[in-house]
C-alpha cells in the first residue's frame, strides 16, 4: 500500500481555560514512515502528550488532519482500526493497569478485539516473552516495581500487535536500571519486529537509539534532525530549557576551547579513543 | 561540627513476625554534620524511602539508634514532635495538597506549630519566594488549577514554611523537566549558604553528585557506600560498579584513567572536566 | 500491624481453596437461605458443625477465626441484648420495669447462632477465594442476566477494577497520612474536631487522585478498544471437578431437609 505511515498535516489545537484560549499545538506537520524511530523531546507542557493522544484518536485535532495508514483520526468509524494499529503506553504505570492479574491485563486488548481464546493465549505468551516477564503471568500488578509495571503496560499494548508503538514519557517514574532495560526492549521491537516507535521524554539520554528527533516548544516544532544534529545545537536547546547529553556538552566546550576533532565523536567511547590517540 | 544525624547499627523490618515481613534496612551506620547536604542514591526499593522516614520520626528504629537533632527517635513522645524540626517532603508531594488556596496549603504546617497568624503569613510569603513563586500573585490561587510542576513547588513551600533544621526530600526530581530540577538544586544551594542541613534521595546519581557534600549509596537495604563525593570519585570499586549512573564527563575521565592516562578523576563539574582534558591534550 | 487483616484473601492450597469459586458462592448462598428459613436448634447446630468442619478444611486457625469475632462483637452484643429485653413473654428475671423473658432468651440465642453462621460462612468464602476467582465466579453466575439485556460485563469490569485498586488505594492513603503527619496533622488528637479535620487532609487528596486515575484509566481502556467484552480467559480458568458436584449435591440436600422440616412444623 502506498498510504502506509502517519501523516500529520497542519495540526493545531486550542484549549479553553476559564475563558482564555490556550494553544497547545500550533501548525504541526510531520510524516512518520513505517519502521521509523522518532524521539519527541520537549519540556512539560510543550504539547508532547496532546500530540501523542491525537495519534490514536483520544484527542481530535482542532485544525488540520492526521491520517494513520490513510485513515482519518477524526472519523469515529475508524477508531477501532486505528487503535489496533497505534498502541499507546502512558507515563504512569499504575494508572494504566486495569486488571487484578497480569495474564488478564495483557489479554484485555485481544479480548476486546473479539479474538478466539487460543489466539488470546498465544498473544499473551508472546507479549510476556517479548518483555521477559513470563514468570509473572499469574501475579497481581500491585506487587510489582514501577519498572515491571511499565513492562506489563508495554506487553499489554504489544498483545494487540500494533504497527506503531507510541510511548508517552514511559521512563518518568522509573530508575535508571529499569529505564535501560525498557529502552533495550523498545529498540529490539524496532529492529527485530519492525515496529515503528514514537517515544517522548525530556531526558536527552532516552533518545540514543532514535533515528529522528523532534523538539517541541510551546506547541510548535522547534528543531528536528538526527540526534547528533539536534544535540550539536546545544545552545538552541538551552534557550528553551532543554539540555543535550553531557557528552555533547563536553565536546562543545572542548571545541570552543580550540580542540579540533576530525570526525565528530558522539559517544563516551569514541571520545576516549580520540583522546588516547592524540 | 556537631552531628545533626547520627545512625548507629540500624536495622528496620516491616511487619515483623507476619507473613508480609520485609527486611528493609540492614546494619546501617553513618553520621551527618550540621549544614551538609546528603544525597542518598539507590534504585527503587533499595530502602531509601524507609531510611528518610526514620529521620523525621514517622518510623522508629527496629534495632540500633537513630539520633536526629539530638532527639533519640526510639522515644515515642520525642519522636512525635520531630516533624517540627525535620521536614520530610514525600514523593510526588503535589498529590498531598488538600486546601482550596495556595496560602492555606502552605500555612497548614506553620499553623499546626501554633504560631501567630502574622508570623504564619511571613513564613508563607518567604517560602513561596524560595520556590520561585511570587506570593502576591499565587496565594489566592486554587492549587488544583496549577500544573503538576507548580503544585510540587507549592507542596515544597509548605515544608519550607516550617523553617526546618533539616529538609529531607524523597525523590523530589522525579518527573520534573530541567527547569524544575534546577529549582530543587537552587533550594538546596540556598540552604547550604545559610548553613542549613538538607537530605535528598534520588535514583539518579547524576542529579546529586554535582552538589552533594556526602553521598550514601543504598542497595537492597544495605549501605554500600558512605562518604564525601571526593572519596567516591577515588573509589575505583564503586566507580566501576556504578559507572553508567555517573555523569558523562566523570565516566570519560575514569575511562581515560583506566587506559593508563595520568588524569585527575576527582572532578565534579563539566567545566572542570573540560579543563582537565584540555590540560591532557596540551 | 498484626499481619493478616480480616476478610483479606489468605493464600493456600487447602480443600476449601481448591473448590470451584462458583460452587463456593452457591454453597454460601444455600447456607444463608437454610439458616434463615429454619430455626430449629438441631438444624442450626448442624450448620455450626458444618462451619467448624469448613474452617478445619480451610487451613485457617481456629484462634484466628474466633479472633475475627472481635470486629463484630458490638453487633452481636446489641442484637442479643435487645432481643432478650424486647421480646414479650414469660419473665425469667426482672430488673425493675424491664424483664428478660424466656422466649427472648431463646430467640436471641437462635439469632446469635444464625449471625455466627452467616458471618463465618461469608468470611470463609472471601478468605479462601482469590479476588480473581471470586469475580470469575460472580461473572459466571450473573451471565444469564445478559439475556435480559443487563450489561453484566461492564459490571464485572467495575468489580475487577475495584479488586485491582483496593491495595493501591490503601497504600496511597498510608503515604498521604504520613505526609500530613509530617506537617503536624494530629490523627490521634483527643479533640474530635481536630481529628476530623486531619482526616479531611487524607480524604481530599485521595479523592482528587482517584479522579485523575479514573481519567487516565479511561484513556488506557479506550486505547485498548474497550467494549465490555466477555472474559474468555477468565471464564476458561473455571473448572468443575467431582468434589465440587458432590459438595453442591450435599448442600442442596441439607437445604431440602431444612425446607421440609420448616414446612412440616408450620
Amino acid at each position: 500500500m502506498d498510504n502506509q505511515g502517519i501523516e500529520i498535516k497542519n495540526v493545531s489545537k486550542k484549549y479553553n481555560n476559564a475563558g482564555n484560549e490556550i494553544a497547545v499545538l500550533h501548525d504541526i506537520s510531520l510524516t512518520i514512515k513505517p519502521g521509523d524511530y522518532i524521539g519527541l523531546m520537549g519540556m512539560n507542557g510543550a504539547g508532547k502528550s496532546t500530540l501523542i493522544r491525537m495519534l490514536n484518536g483520544l484527542i481530535k485535532p482542532g485544525e488540520g488532519k492526521i491520517h494513520i495508514n490513510g485513515m482519518d483520526t477524526a472519523d469515529s468509524d475508524n477508531m477501532t482500526s486505528i487503535r489496533k494499529l497505534v498502541g499507546v503506553v502512558f507515563q504512569n504505570p499504575d494508572n494504566q493497569l486495569i486488571c487484578p492479574v497480569i495474564e488478564e491485563e495483557i489479554a484485555f486488548g485481544p479480548e476486546n478485539l473479539g479474538l478466539p481464546l487460543s489466539e488470546i493465549n498465544q498473544r499473551v505468551n508472546w507479549a510476556l516473552h517479548a518483555v521477559e516477564m513470563e514468570k509473572m503471568k499469574h501475579h497481581s500488578p500491585h506487587l510489582l516495581s514501577g519498572g515491571q509495571k511499565q513492562k506489563i503496560a508495554l506487553a499489554s499494548i504489544l498483545a494487540m500487535l500494533p504497527s506503531y508503538l507510541v510511548l508517552d514519557e514511559p521512563f518518568a517514574m522509573l530508575d535508571p536500571v529499569s529505564r535501560w532495560e525498557l529502552l533495550a526492549q523498545i529498540r529490539r521491537l524496532n529492529t527485530e519486529h519492525n515496529i515503528t516507535i514514537i517515544l517522548s521524554s525530556h531526558n536527552p539520554e532516552d533518545f540514543m537509539h532514535a533515528k529522528r528527533l523532534i523538539v517541541l516548544d510551546h506547541g510548535s516544532i522547534y528543531l528536528q534532525g538526527s540526534p547528533r544534529e539536534v544535540y550539536s545545537q546545544d545552545g538552541k536547546l538551552a534557550a528553551i530549557g532543554l539540555e543535550a547529553p553531557g557528552i555533547y556538552q563536553l565536546i562543545r566546550q572542548l571545541q570552543q576551547a580550540g580542540c579540533y576533532f576530525s570526525d565528530n565523536p558522539n559517544s563516551i567511547q569514541e571520545l576516549v579513543e580520540i583522546i588516547c590517540q592524540k | 561540627m556537631p552531628k545533626i544525624i547520627d545512625v548507629k547499627e540500624l536495622d528496620f523490618i516491616y511487619m515483623p513476625g507476619s507473613p508480609y515481613e520485609q527486611n528493609a534496612l540492614k546494619n546501617i551506620s553513618f553520621s551527618l554534620d550540621e549544614g551538609e547536604f546528603l544525597g542518598i542514591f539507590g534504585p527503587n526499593g533499595s530502602g531509601k524511602s524507609t531510611l528518610v522516614q526514620l529521620f523525621n520520626g514517622l518510623l522508629s528504629p527496629g534495632r540500633g539508634t537513630v539520633t536526629v537533632c539530638d532527639t533519640d527517635t526510639a522515644d515515642k513522645k520525642l519522636r512525635q514532635q520531630l516533624w517540627k524540626k525535620v521536614s520530610l517532603v514525600f514523593q510526588y508531594p503535589e498529590q498531598q495538597i488538600f486546601q482550596i488556596s495556595v496560602y492555606d496549603e502552605v500555612a497548614y504546617g506553620p499553623r499546626n506549630l501554633g504560631i501567630s497568624e502574622t508570623e504564619v503569613r511571613q513564613r508563607v510569603y518567604l517560602a513561596l519566594e524560595q520556590v520561585g513563586l511570587i506570593p502576591e500573585e499565587t496565594i489566592g490561587v486554587t492549587p488544583i488549577s496549577l500544573s503538576g510542576g507548580m503544585r510540587r513547588r507549592v507542596a515544597i513551600a509548605g515544608m519550607l514554611a516550617l523553617n526546618p533544621e533539616i529538609l529531607v526530600m524523597d525523590e523530589p526530581m522525579a518527573g520534573l523537566d530541567p527547569i524544575g530540577r534546577k529549582l530543587i538544586l537552587d533550594i538546596i544551594n540556598n540552604r547550604k549558604e545559610h548553613k542549613l542541613t538538607s537530605v535528598m534521595t534520588s535514583h539518579n546519581l547524576k542529579e546529586i553528585i554535582a552538589i552533594a557534600d556526602k553521598i550514601a549509596i543504598m542497595d537492597s537495604g544495605c549501605l554500600v557506600f558512605f562518604g564525601a563525593v571526593s572519596e567516591l570519585l577515588e573509589n575505583n570499586n564503586i566507580l566501576a560498579k556504578y559507572r553508567l549512573e555517573l555523569p558523562d564527563h566523570i565516566q570519560l575521565l575514569s575511562a581515560l584513567a583506566e587506559r593508563g592516562l595520568k588524569v585527575n578523576t576527582n572532578i565534579r563539574s563539566l567545566n572542570e572536566a573540560a579543563l582537565e582534558i584540555l590540560r591532557l591534550l596540551a | 500491624m498484626t499481619g493478616i487483616k480480616i476478610g483479606q484473601y489468605v493464600h493456600g492450597d487447602s480443600f476449601l481453596h481448591s473448590l470451584d469459586p462458583r460452587i463456593k458462592i452457591i454453597c454460601c448462598i444455600v447456607i444463608m437461605v437454610s439458616v434463615l428459613i429454619n430455626y430449629s436448634w438441631y438444624y442450626l447446630l448442624f450448620h455450626l458443625l458444618l462451619i467448624i468442619m469448613a474452617i478445619k478444611a480451610s487451613g485457617l486457625s481456629f484462634r484466628f477465626m474466633s479472633g475475627c469475632l472481635r470486629s463484630i462483637r458490638y453487633l452481636l452484643l446489641v442484637t442479643f441484648v435487645l432481643q432478650i429485653f424486647l421480646t414479650p413473654g414469660e419473665a425469667v428475671l426482672s430488673l425493675g420495669r424491664i424483664s428478660i423473658s424466656q422466649e427472648g432468651l431463646l430467640i436471641a440465642s437462635i439469632n446469635l447462632l444464625r449471625l455466627l453462621i452467616l458471618f463465618f460462612g461469608s468470611l470463609l468464602l472471601i478468605m479462601t477465594t482469590s479476588p480473581i476467582k471470586l469475580s470469575a465466579g460472580i461473572e459466571f453466575l450473573l451471565l444469564p442476566l445478559n439475556k435480559l439485556n443487563i450489561p453484566v460485563h461492564h459490571f464485572t469490569t467495575i468489580l475487577s477494577i475495584s479488586f485491582r485498586f483496593i491495595p493501591t488505594l490503601i497504600e496511597e492513603a498510608t503515604i498521604i497520612k504520613n505526609a500530613q503527619r509530617s506537617r503536624g496533622a494530629q490523627f490521634d488528637s483527643p479533640n474530635l474536631i481536630v481529628r476530623l479535620k486531619s482526616y479531611m487532609a487524607i480524604i481530599i487528596p485521595l479523592f482528587e487522585a482517584s479522579l485523575l486515575r479514573a481519567e487516565e484509566l479511561g484513556e488506557a481502556m479506550d486505547s485498548r478498544c474497550y467494549t465490555g467484552h466477555p472474559n474468555q480467559l477468565r471464564m476458561s480458568s473455571l473448572k468443575l471437578m467431582g468434589k465440587d458436584l458432590v459438595l453442591l449435591g450435599f448442600m442442596f440436600l441439607v437445604l431440602g431437609i431444612g425446607i421440609s422440616i420448616s414446612l412440616g412444623s408450620s
